[in-house]
């Protein structure tokens, strides 16, 4: 008999219960690009190739290393995820998700995501990083397309507040303590995200549009993540790294290197920030 | 076997029910949450389950009826579809089209399609009633994506007036007449299934939405290419995001549907002899 989803999540979660002994994570990070790096500063660290795990397709994108780290961050007990799975690479919004169902069957209660998204806000610089308060889902499709599985999460889920409003106003007060290498304190935005499926950068007219419907940011990951955890009651914290700015009529060439090498600039700061929530925040 | 193609699979649900029935009903009912009750209003009954029609798509969900009732509501010949296709319960836009061209090959002439929806326009309130006036379709799908059905209608249909003025005049007068409070507007079709963010309410605002639902655009779509005319009616059973400080949730959605249904159904049960 074929196995159904919520078969498939219950064996990759029990594979990785086999694979890390006693640790008990409450809380699961998701690093975008750049950020990859916190993972080899878990403690008591077990890592789990995302092939080895039943069910689980392999990450393809240049970058990304694709595996659980579990462990201990900030003297929290911690899975994270170093590197993700993209919608544009050719996987089914499910299996984009599906680590977050299996990092909630492990116990972690809440969910730290992070990206590298472009800046439509005027206001914002690259290098910035952006508190993501809420997004749009242009990514034309749906992670929760097709039957319901009930002990997922509801048949209908609410995302009146798809971030948390109590991690939010807890980011901002941590934000004002940290600096950076170059002495500058750290500049946190706070915006709305718009997930597109991508692989293309944005046109002009298309950022246009972005900006005019209320965008603040754009990337091509974490809408599925977050739609995910909320249907199975997460509490999320969504930070975007402003790689580029992405304004319709001043636009200018991007690369991907570009994209990484402010994402590595910021990695300070953007690491500073993760592990003081991490410490502070009550999971 | 070679596989029938869509027209063949279309006119074989339709000759079968024919058969069965010996009837050809002239309006269609597609009926949102809550109004399943009007099958009770309906007279001369017959009742075919979908699983029971060849072609015709059957519900994946547990509790939901499945059935085609054909009879006659205010002595209109009608067919009414008990159990609706959505998108996110992961049906192509092509399957949620099937059962309206079926209702084309029958005889049917105009739709009547109805859904529960959340109030983007910040002057509603749960339990107004909302003549469509048009749509929005941001499910990033289209059921006519394919080769195109000639026997239906054209490669490019028309969308100028995808709910008839006239049948929204008939409406508008039925009521009047009883008293109820009417608002119009435009439903933007989404494909859920989590309700909307609050910054995606604020988009649909910009983009000129009034309410916002997961039904409806793929069924009046294909209707319009069959040459159907349409009547679309919402009922706002909640408001959208980020309106008002409080999560959505589905019980908000079916306590409402459940307070108006006598006046919806009192309302309809109106209109349909005025089509």
């Amino acid at each position: 008999m074929e196995l159904t989803y919520l078969d498939r999540i219950k064996q990759a979660a029990d594979y990785i219960r086999g694979r890390i002994g006693e640790r008990k994570p409450a809380v699961g990070l998701v690093l975008g690009s750049g950020l990859g790096d916190l993972a080899e500063e878990i403690e008591n660290a077990v890592a789990i190739d995302f092939a080895d795990v039943p069910h689980f397709p392999v990450s393809t994108v240049e970058g990304h290393a694709g595996r659980f780290v579990v462990g201990t961050l900030e003297g929290k007990q911690v899975i994270v995820m170093q590197g993700r799975f993209h919608y544009y690479e050719g996987y089914s919004m499910r299996q984009v998700v599906m680590p977050v169902y299996v990092m909630r069957r492990l116990g972690a209660a809440s969910l730290i995501v992070t990206n590298a998204a472009g800046g439509m806000n005027r206001a914002f610089r690259p290098g910035d990083l952006m508190l993501i308060c809420d997004h749009i889902n242009l990514t034309g499709d749906h992670p929760l397309i097709g039957p319901n599985e009930p002990e997922l999460g509801p048949r209908f889920p609410d995302m009146s507040e798809a971030y948390s409003k109590s991690y939010r106003e807890l980011a901002h007060r941590l934000s004002s303590q940290i600096r950076g290498d170059d002495g500058d304190s750290l500049e946190l935005q706070e915006g709305v995200y718009c997930g597109i499926s991508g692989p293309s950068y944005m046109t002009p007219a298309e950022l246009t549009m972005l900006a005019r419907i209320g965008g603040d940011a754009v990337g091509m990951s974490t809408v599925a993540e977050v739609i995910a955890a909320r249907h199975c009651g997460m509490s999320v914290l969504g930070i975007s790294c402003i790689t580029d700015m992405a304004i319709g009529d001043e636009l200018e060439p991007l690369t991907h290197e570009q994209v990484v090498e402010v994402a590595n600039r910021t990695k300070p700061k953007f690491t500073a920030l993760v592990r003081s929530f991490v410490r502070e925040a009550e999971f | 076997m070679s596989e029938l193609s869509m027209e063949s699979r279309i006119g074989e649900a339709a000759a079968f029910i024919a058969e069965k029935t010996g009837d050809s009903p002239e309006i269609g009912l597609i009926l949102g949450s809550g109004l399943g009750a009007l099958a009770e209003a309906m007279n001369d009954v017959r009742v075919l389950r979908y699983a029971d029609i060849p072609h015709f798509p059957v519900s994946t969900v547990e509790g939901h009826a499945g059935e085609l009732l054909i009879g006659t509501i205010g002595g209109r010949r009608s067919v009414l579809m008990k159990g609706r296709f959505h998108l996110y319960e992961g049906y192509a836009s092509s399957t949620v089209a099937f059962p309206v061209r079926v209702m084309k090959r029958l005889g049917v002439r105009t739709l009547l399609v109805t859904n529960a929806a959340g109030g983007v326009n910040p002057s509603f309130c749960p339990g107004d009633l909302m003549l469509i006036r048009d749509h929005l379709n941001l499910m990033g799908r289209n059921p006519l994506i394919g080769p195109n059905e000639a026997a239906f209608g054209v490669r490019f249909p028309d969308m100028s007036e995808p709910y008839a003025a006239k049948l929204r005049d008939v409406a508008r007068a039925v009521a009047e007449e009883q008293g109820l409070a009417q608002q119009e507007g435009v439903y933007a079709g989404m494909l859920g299934p989590s309700y909307e963010t609050p910054a995606e309410i604020r988009m649909l605002r910009a983009l000129g939405a009034d309410a916002v639902g997961m039904s409806t655009v793929p069924e009046v779509i294909a209707a319009r290419h069959a040459g159907i005319e349409v009547l679309g009616i919402s009922c706002i059973t909640n408001m959208a995001a980020g309106i008002l400080d409080q999560p959505l949730s589905h019980q908000e959605v079916v306590e409402t549907a459940e307070r108006v249904k006598g006046s919806f159904l009192h309302f309809v049960s109106a209109l349909i002899p005025r089509l």
